[in-house]
Parts: C-alpha cells; structure tokens; sequence
C-alpha cells in the first residue's frame, strides 16, 4: 500500500522524481553554487549534492529574495529543480516557483525528515495536496 | 481573489501587455496564500541585478521595456551586483558588465529610480504606519514592517517588479493585521553597546525561529536604540530566521507595551537572552589558517553615520599589508561622505569604497575569493557573515572597533 502524505498548500502541476532531503534551512544565495548547481556552504546536509532535476525535501527556508529571480536563472541554466517541497516556506519561495513553472508545496501532515532518505522517490499532485512515497 | 473594475482592467490587458502578464503573475501568488483581494500600494523597492537574475531574468525586463511598461507608483532599485570602478581586485566579467548596464538602462525605461539602496528606508522613502508598499529585499522589509509599522512581505524577484507596474500586491501575510501580532517573547538581560551585537542577537532568535510568520518581541531595552542598531537586528533576523517582523517594547510603533504586541494574546513561548549568550555567538567564529583576509563593513549598505564612525576608527592607521579592507554604500551616502571628507581619511588608510553594491552580491565573488587568495572574512555584520557562504570564505563577526584593529594590526583576534 503507498504511503501518502498531505501538505498544506501547494501550486503546479503532478510531478514524480528523486528526492534530496535537506537537513536545515536553505536558501539558493546561501547555500547554492548556482552556476554549477551543486550545494556549496561548507557544512550543509547535503554540500556537494546537485539539486538538478530534484525534488528538494526543506524543512525551513533562510534569508531571502534571491530566490524570487533564482529558480527561473536555474531553469534557465538547465540545472533547476524538480520541484520544492517545503515544512515552512516564505513568499519569495512561492514567487520564485510560481515564475519558474515549479511544483512547490508546504507544511505535510509527517515529518518527512523521519520518512524520507536521499534518492527515494516521490509523486507530488498539488491538486489533491498530496504527496506519495513511490520508491523507498 | 476578488477583483475590482481598475484589476479586471489589467487582467483584460487593457493596461498593455507588461501590467497583464504582472497581474496574471500577482494572482498566482496570491491564490497560493488564499489572498483575498488586493493591496493598493504607495511605493515599489525592486530587487534586479544580473547576479541574480541571470540572462532568463533580463529577458524579462527586456520585455516588460519593450512592452513600454512604466511604474505605477513610485519605484527604487535594490543594491546590485557590480562597481563599475578601478577597483583591479574587484573586478567584474565584461561581459556581465555590458548584461548590467543594458538592465539599468531597462530600469530607466520603466522609470525606476536607480538609487542602487538595501538601505532605502534610511535615505530614499520612509512610508508612514500602516501604509502598504512592497518591498524587494528581505532587510528592507523587516524595517518597514517593525520600525516604520508599515506594511510588506519580502517581494522576490518578479513580484517586486510586478507590483510596481500593477501598483498593488495580493493582501496576505504582514499587510493583515492577524499576521502582525507578537508570536513569542524574548527577554533580553543584557544591553547591546555595538551593531554587531545587535546582529548577534538577531542570529540567536532568528537561527532558531527558521519561520515567516514568526515575529518576536522583545522586551527589555534600556535606552532608544539608533536606526544603524535595529537595521542590523532586522539584516540579522531576517537572514538567519526568514523573519519579516519584530516589536521592541517601548520602541516599535505597535508596540508601546508587551500587551499592545501581542494583542492581548500570551505568548507561545518565552526565552532568554544573556550577556553570556551574546559572548557566546563571538567566540564561536574560529578562524582558519592559511591565506589572506579581509575586513568588510558591508550587508546591509552603510549610513553615513556608520562611515563617520569608521572614519573615526581609521584615521591615521594603515590598513595591514596582509589585509584587504572593503565598505558598502549606497549613491547617495557615498555622495555625502565624499564631499565631507570621509571618503579622502578611509582611502588614505587603504580602505576600498564601493557604492550602489552590497559585497555578498557582487558578481564573480567565489572567483574573485580565490584570485586574492582571501581565506577568512571578518564583519560586523551578522547578516554578512551567513549571506556570503556559498562562496565558502570562513567567516567571522567581531564588534566595529575589533575589525578595524583586526584590518590594522593583522592579528586575527
């Protein structure tokens, strides 16, 4: 039986793909090298992982209005993600996903720090505001 | 959302095609946020630089300039991403450099006011309490919305720009009033004498409130603190914990008592703040070995105020040889500064001015990082010195007068 999990609130369209669960806060200025895509800040969850083509798990956001122009630079670059799956997020979060066409959701009814690992992967259907485990 | 005769208007297009596609933009948004309706607002603060937005976001702005598009309130520019000085240590791609240009120029044509200024609310507008504007930069936000009692959420990228072609923005988040209330209570036990305890302060209660709707109060303030000391506490709060808020009891417009901060609700939580836990935030930056460093006053840019007080600080001393020294401003305060001698004392003691930038934004950064072999960067910037890891310096606050005998004496202490 598949393991399904509510979220709060949610825009975009069904996506299903790989997950990379980030660990704390993230911001893209921060934390991102955003020329090569690749996690930068030297002590972060995942330094050294690519955020291309993921679904990013992120319990909190840091900062910031970079991601409001951020996300589309990333689409443009061919190194964007998947989609944004948020505990807590800010607007700029949103503003940056509704601009880049990406799936992005917030608060989920489990945590998903305790469900999830790197490379699981995961449907997201904003519509029924719900996201499903495929693969663990 | 619920729209009147002049937004159905702009949905329509009638409005061009540039207001259309920002209004179209604004609704996504808001629907995101179940925004009722929309905001009329007074003034625009855009955040638009090609750091950040890359060449995807200049073909936007290409767009809207060829849309003939035009602000509908009054609009100022965010600090941005280049000094298009003689600074050889600095120095810019050139081909980024000409992509930055031909945005200004796009900024021009929608009659933006290219005040290149994370520090607006210092020297451009100051809107009064309880009126609405949006705002592209998170440490202008957190001002507006604490020290002024105005009213904005952090407005990112296009929705900054947006709002200032629509003259308004979805109503939700901080322009409601149930958003606006105190959430949790932070004594603080000790008074704070240097902006970098300010925004040691803001690390301690934002690191650990990561949340937008979050907005502390703090109590406990002895004496009315300078505008540079709560511009610092919001940078700091803003970057560590996304916090777009905060009351200071006895200080903040809607905040004369912890009651009137909370809106007569208790708080959720309550939590202390020493003399020891301050100390705590400094001694816990190490520094590295190896390499070359660099003292930066930078993030957010600096009053005029704050450089008289590094003019003070450095006259007569030389920046050390193994040290590089850089301050931020923006125009309008490099202008003044210049004229009243600053400028001629800081660059005598080898300090760099740059203005209409803020030094974490600077385009290239982790490149120019290496070519001048800099391994720790010193602040007094709370927010600095979180914004800027990406581009993988060791960072390190210490108080003013630490970082400016620091860049002096080159004894990393």
């Amino acid at each position: 039986m598949s393991h399904i999990i509510s979220v709060k609130r949610a825009h975009g369209i069904v996506v299903e793909g790989e997950v990379l669960v980030m660990r704390e806060g993230f911001s893209p200025r921060y934390d991102l090298d955003r020329i090569s895509g690749v996690i930068s800040r030297i002590g972060h969850s995942v330094e050294g992982e690519s955020v291309s083509n993921k679904i990013l798990v992120i319990p909190t956001v840091k900062g910031g209005v970079a991601g409001g122009w951020a996300f589309f630079d990333l689409l443009y670059k061919k190194i964007a993600p998947k989609a944004l799956i948020f505990g807590k997020l800010n607007p700029v979060m949103v503003q940056g996903a509704v601009l880049a066409g990406m799936t992005i959701t917030e608060g989920w009814s489990e945590d998903l720090l305790q469900i999830l690992n790197n490379g699981d992967q995961l449907r997201i259907d904003p519509e029924k505001k719900q996201l499903e485990i495929l693969i663990k | 959302m619920i729209l009147n005769d002049l937004e159905l208007a702009m949905l329509r297009g009638d409005h061009g095609e540039a207001v259309k596609e920002s209004i179209e933009f604004q609704i996504e948004v808001g629907s995101f946020f179940e925004a009722k309706e929309f905001v009329p607002i007074t003034n625009a603060h855009v955040m638009g630089d090609i750091e950040v937005m890359g060449d995807g976001g200049l073909e936007i702005l290409e767009k809207f300039a060829s849309d003939k598009a035009h602000c509908r309130v009054p609009t100022s520019s965010n600090a941005r991403c280049m000094h298009f000085g003689d600074f050889d240590n600095l120095k810019a791609d050139e081909v980024e450099v000409k992509k930055e240009k031909k945005l200004i120029g796009y900024l021009k044509d929608m009659n933006i006011a290219q005040t290149d200024s994370c520090i607006n609310y210092q020297t451009v507008y100051q809107p009064k309490l309880g009126e609405h504007v949006a705002w592209g930069d998170t440490g202008t936000v957190i001002y507006a919305n604490s020290v002024l009692g105005a009213r904005t959420n952090y407005e990112g990228g296009k929705a900054s720009f947006a709002a200032a072609l629509t003259g308004r923005t979805p109503a939700y988040g901080f322009h409601l009033d149930e958003y606006r209330k105190g959430s949790f209570l932070v004594n603080l036990e000790t008074q704070l004498t240097d902006l970098a305890e300010w925004g040691a302060l803001g690390k301690i209660v934002g690191h650990s409130h990561q949340d937008y709707s979050a907005v502390p109060v703090i109590d406990g303030i002895k004496e009315v603190p300078f505008s540079d000391s709560l511009k610092h506490l919001g940078a700091s709060l803003a970057s560590y914990g996304s916090l777009a808020m905060f009351h200071m009891v006895g200080v903040t417009p809607e905040a004369r008592s912890q009651k009137d901060a909370f809106k007569g609700e208790p708080p959720k939580e309550v939590m202390t703040v020493t003399k020891n836990d301050i100390d705590g935030v400094f001694t816990a930056y190490q520094y590295k070995a190896g390499g070359n460093n660099i003292v930066v006053f930078s993030g957010p840019q600096l009053s005029l105020f704050e450089i008289q007080n590094l003019v003070s600080l450095f006259d007569g001393r030389k920046v050390h040889p193994d040290m590089s020294v850089v301050i931020t401003t923006n125009h309008a305060v490099y202008s003044d500064a210049l004229r009243l001698g600053y400028i001629g004392i800081l660059e005598s003691a080898g300090v760099q001015v740059l203005q209409g930038v803020c030094f974490y934004i600077l385009q290239r950064l982790s490149d120019i990082r290496k070519e001048n072999n800099w391994t720790n960067l010193i602040s007094n910037s709370g927010k600095l010195v979180n914004t800027i890891t990406a581009h993988r310096f060791n960072t390190v606050l210490r108080r003013t007068k630490d970082c400016v005998d620091i860049a002096c004496t080159g004894e990393l202490k």
